[in-house]
């Protein structure tokens, strides 16, 4: 194309001597060589060269003025805007031939006008664009296209008058209300007023009356996907119903939005209908379904977006105690090119949908990964198998502890790690339930070697002692190379040798315990750990000094040894994030599971608006099956009785019994049978490489001496 | 929204930075160069620092751009990445996902992003045909002008379903929506629409052309015991359309719902299925999980009597998506029996891999990929047909047809040779990772869907459309655990 690179660095003069030759002809190559050196300027721009490219001001106003190609333009609009906070002197006399493009007859030139006006951070630029966008609003001759501009460029306005501020919120309301526009025009209103009450906290939370957001409800079907999604959107929590009846309806009409193939709409319909159904009094079975068929056919999507649907999934299954989605959990099993972001993700959601009935499957796709060669991916499932174990009741958990012992036996090195790290955190759970477990734990003694595992056994050692009867050898093994260990491995390897004296005063624990507390007063460096070294002796030789009685042995045993509290897994969220979250459905702060709060400071929170009908206590929703509820459900009854009819089918026929693959099978009309002997694939380079003697053999037969 | 749209090359280098924000830093690309592309240990798509999201994708094709969208609120990730997914389409018609054009021409990005990105970097319109029509740069290659010219397109059958009665007029209603018509006042209906966003008016063709492609993917997990643990088939209908004028496109499939509600038309699908060697048990109903479609289809009406009536944008698109998961036509049936002979370091194969589609049809480039241990050198292979050559960069085993009639079986039968350091326990640790079969058939339907018809209809009573159907069941993954 051109004879010198575009993307390359140059000086400030170079480009100016370039537009110059090409300056006075006016044929059409040096037209198309001048666009090359203009382009080079905003390369540049993208290069970071800003200082070198801010001395070409004069050279862009003067195109600016003879040229009305659409790039030019383009290419002078994006200086302004990358160079105008840097240089507002410069700006404000490129201002002139902006409001001049403002005039343009065409309406990209406009456009491109006012999104400059607006970008540009200075006093002069904002009140220009403040005047244009409020006379663009009002004026009903220019183009749709720029009234749209101007309706979404009022969002990015920081008003400095609450009284223009108040004009426009007028305007835009009236634009709303009004009939007979262009629809598009109609949300663009809808999302500048949502997004400029959200943005102004002063103002109160935006509430439509109720007839306009029925009228903006039944835009959607005339709307184009963005459109949609901004709708449903921006109504959430502006569109309050006042009865029961209105959110029926309102869900009613977003209802088949559900099936869009963007994410964007699908994911914000949800949003609206899982807002409305805190003004309703009870929810059809149906729906479920329709939300969780919704979930999983987004499931279908580019990777981005499925990890974005599972986060989400994740929400939905914390929020409600009747969740909200009835999903399979086959469709949580890992696939093996799944990104690591996803297999995590699954993880986590097969580990909230397991209950009592799907344990068994879940277990056998666990045990498979758990075996598998990416090594984070089987600490992961291992892991989780354990987090199972803890959060089910006791049947369920011993059969978690049934696939980690086999796992166990597999004996690879940091299975065994991760196993035991797992086991303390069953133990804690279900204290008497898995003591024979123990004694196969133990066995694995020398192999551990990561810090967190060797914790692990040290504990159970020390909990577990009465099991284990030589458990002063086996803690020997550890408390020998204290002096190795890292600082949390000496703590655990302290706290157990007091912990044994105390149980069990006996001359060998007494041993044990003083020379580690030796070790640790006198020949370590962390000033931590012999402080806690410290502390216990003077604690024991207290209790233990015949002469003041201030602390007896018992005291001693029970601050020591003590009970331990049951442990929970801490997956609950607040109720009240969880509300908010529902209402974020999609957004960012959804995939951090964090109120927008944490994450956005400055922007306010979303809450539900009071109306008669709101719910007080969002977990009592009622979820009646199709058939018995007589109230209000035509409109929910959206697919017929087939479709329960059918899809109990389908589960009763899955939970019967399972698949085979030689349900499927047929007759062959063929069959090719072997024949000839089993041969080595000859041209495997492998040969060569890697069985040299081989090789040798086959070149001296060839060529015998 | 998006605050601003950032493009790297692959290696880190900055191409296109368009800022909708004035008041984010400059330094903002480096930030993500930095945080991002010159930091491997982070996988996520998503990174937020301080209050600044950066969301990304890598475009498609060798040069794998990053595409970075900025964001300084809680915008909606599902916008952003669909938009961004959107953006990598358009980029990708205008040959500017390759580095070296993107370069020369990025100009023509700003004016894309210009195009489909409202003030406030709210995503206006992404639909290709209309971004096209909209721009004034016009993309390198043209789509070509007649249909038949593509030589792929010779394996289609003809479409020439006698169209059953006027289906909307026939079917019974169904209780969904009592109070009529708030929603359906869209409703295509007899009237022809006037806008339509997606499509602009005066289209002309010589020749009016419809053309149908089923696209399945069948993902299927089958465990040591042989029993299946996970099916499932996604399925996308695409649509490229040479029509003329505002023509109004409707068609059914066999899914069970609609087949409910129009009985009388489910002799004719027997007779197309069995003319056109989709297997029988195809042609009953198929129970769609869930389907999505692209936003000109009226989903009022195809929530209301199952048919999939839209007026198409100009050219290809994809039309909608599905998922099925019950009563799969599997196609093959994998039976391996593998074990451990010798001293314990040798593994012996004996797989059996039988079609079970029908005899008529044929699969093309199917492979099998059979897992050999850490430590093989070599195998000893026999197979019936097809080739099969042992791989020691990827320690499998790989078996080859080019092409594999219905309802055959072949065998394979191997041994693997071990290295000398090979031990029993090397192999016993194996985790025996499972084996994929990768296959393509076409006119073969994996769940079974069937158009059963397809309409279009214009203001113009001779309007005439020649109608083109082809299906391509693909694998997705495949596996057997053995």
């Amino acid at each position: 194309m051109s004879d010198q690179r575009i993307f390359a660095k140059y000086k400030a003069n170079e480009l100016r001597a370039e537009l110059q030759v090409f300056d006075v002809k006016k044929s059409k190559t040096s037209a198309h060589k001048r666009k090359d050196a203009l382009r080079k300027i905003i390369a540049n721009l993208t290069m970071g060269n800003f200082t070198e490219m801010a001395f070409l001001y004069p050279e862009i106003l003067k195109f600016w003025k003879i040229e009305d190609d659409l790039e030019v333009k383009r290419i002078c609009h994006e200086y302004v805007r990358s160079l105008g906070s840097a240089k507002p002197k410069n700006a404000a006399e490129a201002l002139p031939y902006i409001l001049d493009d403002l005039d343009s007859r065409n309406e990209k030139v406009q456009i491109m006008a006012l999104e400059t006006l607006v970008a540009v951070p200075s006093p002069r630029f904002l009140e220009e664009a403040t005047k244009t966008i409020i006379s663009f609003i009002n004026r009903r001759v220019i183009p749709p296209t720029v009234t749209k501009t101007a309706i979404y460029a009022s969002e990015q306005i920081d008003f400095t008058e609450n009284a223009t501020r108040s004009h426009l919120l007028t305007l835009l309301l009236k634009f709303v209300e009004r009939e007979n526009t262009e629809p598009t025009l109609q949300v663009a209103a809808l999302h500048a007023l949502h997004t400029i009450h959200e943005k102004n906290i002063d103002l109160q939370p935006l509430r439509l009356p109720i007839d306009v957001a029925f009228k903006l409800l039944d835009l959607l079907p005339q709307l184009n996907e963005w459109d949609k999604a901004l709708t449903l959107d921006s109504l959430t929590t502006a569109a309050v119903p006042e009865s029961h009846d209105d959110a029926y309806e309102m869900i009613d009409i977003a209802l088949t939005q559900l099936q869009h193939v963007n994410t964007f709409v699908a994911l914000n319909a949800f949003k609206f209908i899982a807002y409305l159904l805190n003004y309703v009094d009870h929810v059809d079975e149906n729906l479920i379904k329709r939300f969780s068929n919704s979930i999983v056919s987004l499931l279908n999507k580019p990777p981005e977006i499925q990890f974005l649907v599972l986060r989400n999934v994740i929400l939905l299954l914390l929020s409600r105690d009747t969740p909200l989605l009835q999903l399979d959990v086959s469709y949580f099993f890992i696939e093996f090119n799944d990104p690591i972001y996803i297999k995590d993700t699954k993880l986590e959601c097969l580990y909230l949908l397991a209950n009592h009935g799907n344990l068994p499957r879940i277990l056998e796709e666990l045990e498979q990964y758990a075996t598998d060669i990416d090594i984070q991916m089987s600490r992961k499932a291992l892991r989780a198998i354990g987090n199972l174990a803890v959060k089910l009741d006791k049947e369920s958990a011993s059969d978690c502890v049934t696939v980690l012992l086999d796992l166990l036996e597999f004996g690879v090195d940091y299975v065994v790690q991760e196993i035991i790290t797992v086991f303390r955190n069953i133990l804690r759970k279900h204290p008497d339930d898995f003591t024979s477990s123990v004694k196969e734990l133990v066995k694995y003694n020398d192999s551990v070697q990561e810090p967190e595992s060797k914790n692990a056994m040290i504990w159970i050692i020390t909990q577990y002692s009465c099991d284990i009867p030589n458990y002063l050898e086996v803690f020997k093994v550890f408390s020998s190379n204290i002096l190795e260990e890292n600082l949390e491995v000496q703590y655990s390897i302290l706290t157990s040798s007091v912990k044994f004296f105390v149980k069990d005063p006996v001359p060998e624990t007494e041993e044990i315990c003083l020379q580690v507390l030796k070790i640790c007063t006198e020949e370590t460096n962390n000033p931590d750990l012999r402080a806690r070294a410290f502390m216990y002796w003077s604690l024991l030789s207290m209790a233990h000094s015949s002469k003041n009685h201030i602390i007896s042995a018992e005291a001693v045993k029970s601050v020591l040894d003590g009970e331990l509290p049951v442990i929970e897994l801490n997956t609950k969220l607040d109720p009240l994030v969880l509300e908010e979250l529902e209402l974020n459905i999609g957004s960012i702060a959804s995939i951090y599971l964090k109120p927008v709060s944490q994450i956005f400071r400055s922007s306010r929170t979303r809450h539900l608006l009071q109306s008669p009908v709101l719910n007080k206590d969002r977990s009592n929703l009622k979820i009646l099956s199709g058939s018995t509820s007589t109230v209000n459900l035509e409109g929910f009854d959206s697919l017929p009785e087939m479709v329960s009819h059918s899809s109990s089918d389908r589960s009763s026929s899955t939970a019967a019994r399972k698949k085979m693959m030689n349900d499927y099978d047929k007759p062959a009309e063929k069959v090719n049978q072997l024949k000839g002997r089993r041969k080595s694939s000859v041209t495997s380079p492998s040969k060569i490489s890697r069985k040299p003697s081989l090789l040798v053999r086959k070149l001296s037969m060839r060529k015998p001496f | 929204m998006i605050s601003a749209i950032l493009i790297f090359s692959s290696r880190g280098e900055l191409i296109v930075a368009k800022t909708m924000k004035s008041s984010l830093k400059k330094s903002i690309s480096d930030i993500f160069r930095i945080q991002v592309i010159n930091n491997l240990d982070v996988r996520s798509p998503i990174l937020t620092l301080g209050s600044t999201t950066f969301h990304h994708i890598r475009s498609d094709g060798s040069d794998s751009l990053w595409l970075v969208a900025v964001s300084r609120s809680n915008a909606n990730s599902g916008a952003i990445w669909e938009f961004l997914y959107k953006l990598n389409v358009i980029m990708d018609v205008y040959g500017l996902t390759k580095e070296g054009t993107l370069k020369e021409n990025f100009m023509n990005c700003y004016e894309i992003l210009d195009t489909v990105l409202e003030e406030g970097g709210i995503p206006v319109d992404t639909e290709l045909n209309s971004v096209i029509s909209k721009m004034t740069v016009k993309p390198p290659k043209q789509i070509s002008g007649n249909l038949l010219d593509r030589p792929d397109l010779l394996t289609m059958s003809s479409l020439n379903l006698s169209t059953p009665g006027d289906s909307s007029s026939t079917l019974s209603m169904p209780k969904f929506l009592t109070r009529n018509n708030r929603s359906m006042s869209q409703d295509l209906g007899s009237n022809y629409p006037s806008n339509l966003s997606w499509r602009p008016h005066g289209i002309k063709y010589k020749k009016n052309e419809v053309l149908l492609n089923v696209n399945e993917k069948i993902s299927i997990l089958v465990s040591r015991d042989g029993s299946i643990l996970k099916s499932y088939v996604d399925g996308t209908i695409d649509l490229t359309t040479h029509l003329s004028g505002m023509p109004i496109c409707q068609f059914g499939l066999n899914d069970s719902l609609s087949v409910e509600f129009g009985d009388d038309s489910i002799s004719e699908v027997e007779d197309f299925a069995n003319k056109k060697a989709i297997p029988k048990a195809a042609a009953g109903r198929v129970m769609l999980e869930d389907c999505k479609f692209h936003q000109c289809v009226s989903l009022d009406k195809f929530n209301k009597d199952r048919v999939i009536k839209f007026v198409p944008p100009d050219g290809s698109m994809e039309l909608m998506k599905y998922c099925v998961r019950d009563n799969l036509n599997l196609p093959f049936k994998v039976t391996p029996i593998v074990t451990s002979i010798g001293r314990g370091n040798t593994i012996d194969y004996r797989v059996t891999l039988k079609s079970l589609f029908p005899g008529k049809l044929s699969a093309k480039d199917v492979s099998l990929r059979i897992p050999v241990p850490p430590g093989t050198v070599d195998c000893e292979i026999n197979v019936s047909n097809g080739k099969c050559k042992f791989v020691p960069e990827e320690s499998a085993m790989i078996w080859k047809f080019t092409k594999y009639t219905g309802l055959t079986e072949n065998t394979l039968s191997a041994v693997t040779v071990p290295s000398s350091d090979t031990t029993q326990l090397t192999v016993q640790q194996w985790p025996r990772p499972p084996m994929s079969l990768n296959f393509e058939i076409m006119m073969f339907s994996n769940s079974g869907l069937v158009v059963r018809y397809f309409k279009v209809s214009d203001k113009d009573e001779r309007y005439r459309t020649a109608k083109w159907i082809k299906y391509i069941s693909k694998s997705g993954s495949y596996e057997i655990r053995y």
